[in-house]
């Protein structure tokens, strides 16, 4: 009977329900909430599905696929590591989770994007490269606020990036910067990217009169091959010239561009854009959910991160419509300002908003293609956003 | 081994320590942080105008040497209206005369010279189109 006993004891002392805590049934609610939204919804399921499925591994008590054992571990003088575990022990997440850590999937990532973005609206419309740059105000001024609220510089360096609207390019910061803010970070910005149909539609409205968002922009000029061919090499060139820090994220998007508008290597930039970027995604939102643990995730600080990334997606919304608005005045009412909306990155949710609050007042309005200009412009605009803040305070 | 130079951390570089963060050099780099991302920008778009300004140009002068190639056998095709006024791609018009050529050969021979004089196709206009047979 004993024996018995003793066996039951030891189960319930090695399963789960005796390792569970209120944050991890608090954190697998989120993740079931996010797959809902995900499922149900369709808000982002490509990367929220594998988001939340990280948080709901992370929070199964004794699962151990986040566990570290390098943790306690000092680097000897012949530079092996001192102690009893190697890194390959650690759980399979933690180790895949070095992508993260290392800066290789967000790099990764925006190979893919930039072997899937077209320039060509960007280099038809070229001023559409200032509305890009007008929509990045919300990164300073929920910098601003961060510091005000306490955060350290590197902090508010990471979140305030959240309103550069761009996944990769806040992973790529945080993870440089405040690493232990990338779960929060980076749930709220791709949380944030998804509910940009809902965020952005009234701010457009407020600012905007209708005569304004009903204008009709004309139509673009061809772009050549060689241009689109052209741009990804020397605007590499001239951006790393001014910040060098900036160029392991925009290296890899305009190497992934010159894949696609080169013509030669279809193969590369097939794969570019999908295959590998397909499994960058399921490594980076798997692991990156995974960092939601429970107890390092339900904080007050939590709240702070998720209202400041909302105020910089606000505001750098109103910086992209406010200087739409300038151009409009400019240049007699040939750019309608909606389009400055798109210059928040979240290619091309953010145009898509433009081009469908564009129909909503003139049902004859297209201004997709013209919004994508401001949109491919914010995602270079972000990661120079970043690179400065880097240059700024990295240890 | 290389490495590149520390480039980074500008901030300790400047006030010692991060303890040195306050509101005014917070105002500060926030503002030098969206002027950096406004001027970094409006190089690219400088750049890109200077670009197609550059690319304007060659495509002129290649017009002026296709027209100049074409000319002598004005009666097979021409160039047609480098003029201001140019066609939606997907429209055409005038009257083509096709001398011992079928219309599919025609369409072929058509979209071949728009090909190699990358010309394209709602700017060139073809007057007849002649089979000419070997002496």
């Amino acid at each position: 009977m004993e024996l018995i006993t003793n066996l039951l004891a030891g189960l319930w002392e090695s399963s789960g329900f005796a390792l569970l805590t209120w944050q991890n049934l608090v954190m697998i609610g989120v993740a079931v909430v996010f797959l809902f939204l995900a499922i149900a919804k369709k808000f982002e399921p490509l990367l929220l599905v594998p988001i939340a499925f990280g948080i709901l591994l992370a929070n199964l008590p004794g699962s151990g696929v986040m566990d570290d054992v390098t943790l306690s571990q000092a680097f000897g003088g012949d530079g092996s590591l001192a102690g009893n575990g190697h890194w390959y022990e650690s759980g399979v997440l933690r180790i895949i989770y070095a992508g993260v850590k290392s800066s290789i999937f967000p790099c990764l990532i925006f190979l893919g994007v930039g072997a899937m973005t077209d320039f060509g609206p960007l280099l038809s419309n070229p001023i559409s490269l200032l509305l890009g740059a007008a929509a990045q105000l919300g990164i300073y001024v929920a910098f601003i606020i961060a510091i005000l609220l306490g955060f350290t510089p590197q902090e508010a360096a990471s979140i305030s990036i959240i309103g550069g609207a761009d996944g990769p390019t806040a992973i790529w910061l945080t993870g440089k910067l405040a690493s232990h803010l990338l779960a929060p970070i980076a749930l709220a910005a791709y949380s944030y990217m998804a509910l940009i149909p809902l965020i952005q539609p009234p701010i457009m409205k407020i600012l905007t009169t209708k005569k304004e968002r009903e204008v009709k922009m004309t139509q673009l000029r061809k772009v050549s091959k060689t241009e689109k061919i052209v741009f990804p090499v020397i605007v590499l060139v001239l951006i790393a010239l001014i910040l060098p820090s900036v160029v392991p994220l925009l290296g890899m998007l305009m190497l992934g561009n010159l894949f696609r508008e080169c013509g030669v290597v279809e193969r590369l930039s097939d794969t570019a854009q999908n295959a590998m970027n397909n499994i960058v995604v399921i490594l980076l939102g798997v692991t990156v959910g995974a960092t939601a643990n429970g107890e390092s995730f339900l904080k007050v600080q939590t709240l702070g991160i998720v209202a400041l990334g909302l105020t910089a997606f606000v505001f750098s919304t109103i910086g992209g419509v406010l200087l739409g608005k300038l151009l409009y005045v400019i240049t007699k009412g040939k750019i309608n300002p909606l389009i400055g909306a798109a210059g928040v990155s979240a290619v091309p949710m953010a145009a898509r908003v433009a081009q469908n609050e564009g129909r909503k007042y003139n049902p004859t309005n297209f201004l997709l293609m013209h919004a994508m200009g401001p949109n491919v412009a914010g995602v270079i605009g972000s990661a120079v956003a970043a690179g400065f803040l880097l240059l700024m305070f990295q240890n | 081994m290389n490495i590149t130079p520390q480039l980074l951390g500008i901030f300790t570089d400047i006030y010692g320590s991060y303890d040195a963060m306050n509101i005014q050099r917070a105002l500060l780099i926030a503002l030098v942080g969206f002027i950096t991302v406004i001027v970094v920008l409006a190089c690219i778009a400088l750049f890109i105008k200077f670009i197609a300004f550059i690319f304007a140009v060659i495509e002129k002068k290649n017009e002026k040497k296709v027209s100049t190639v074409i000319t002598p056998i004005e009666h097979h095709s021409s160039p047609a209206q480098t003029s201001d006024v140019t066609l939606p791609e997907t429209e055409s018009q005038g009257e083509l005369e096709l001398i011992g050529v079928d219309e599919p050969t025609a369409a072929i021979l058509m979209a071949l010279v728009s090909y190699k004089t990358n010309i394209p196709l709602n700017r060139l206009a073809f007057r007849s189109i002649k089979l000419v047979e070997d002496e």
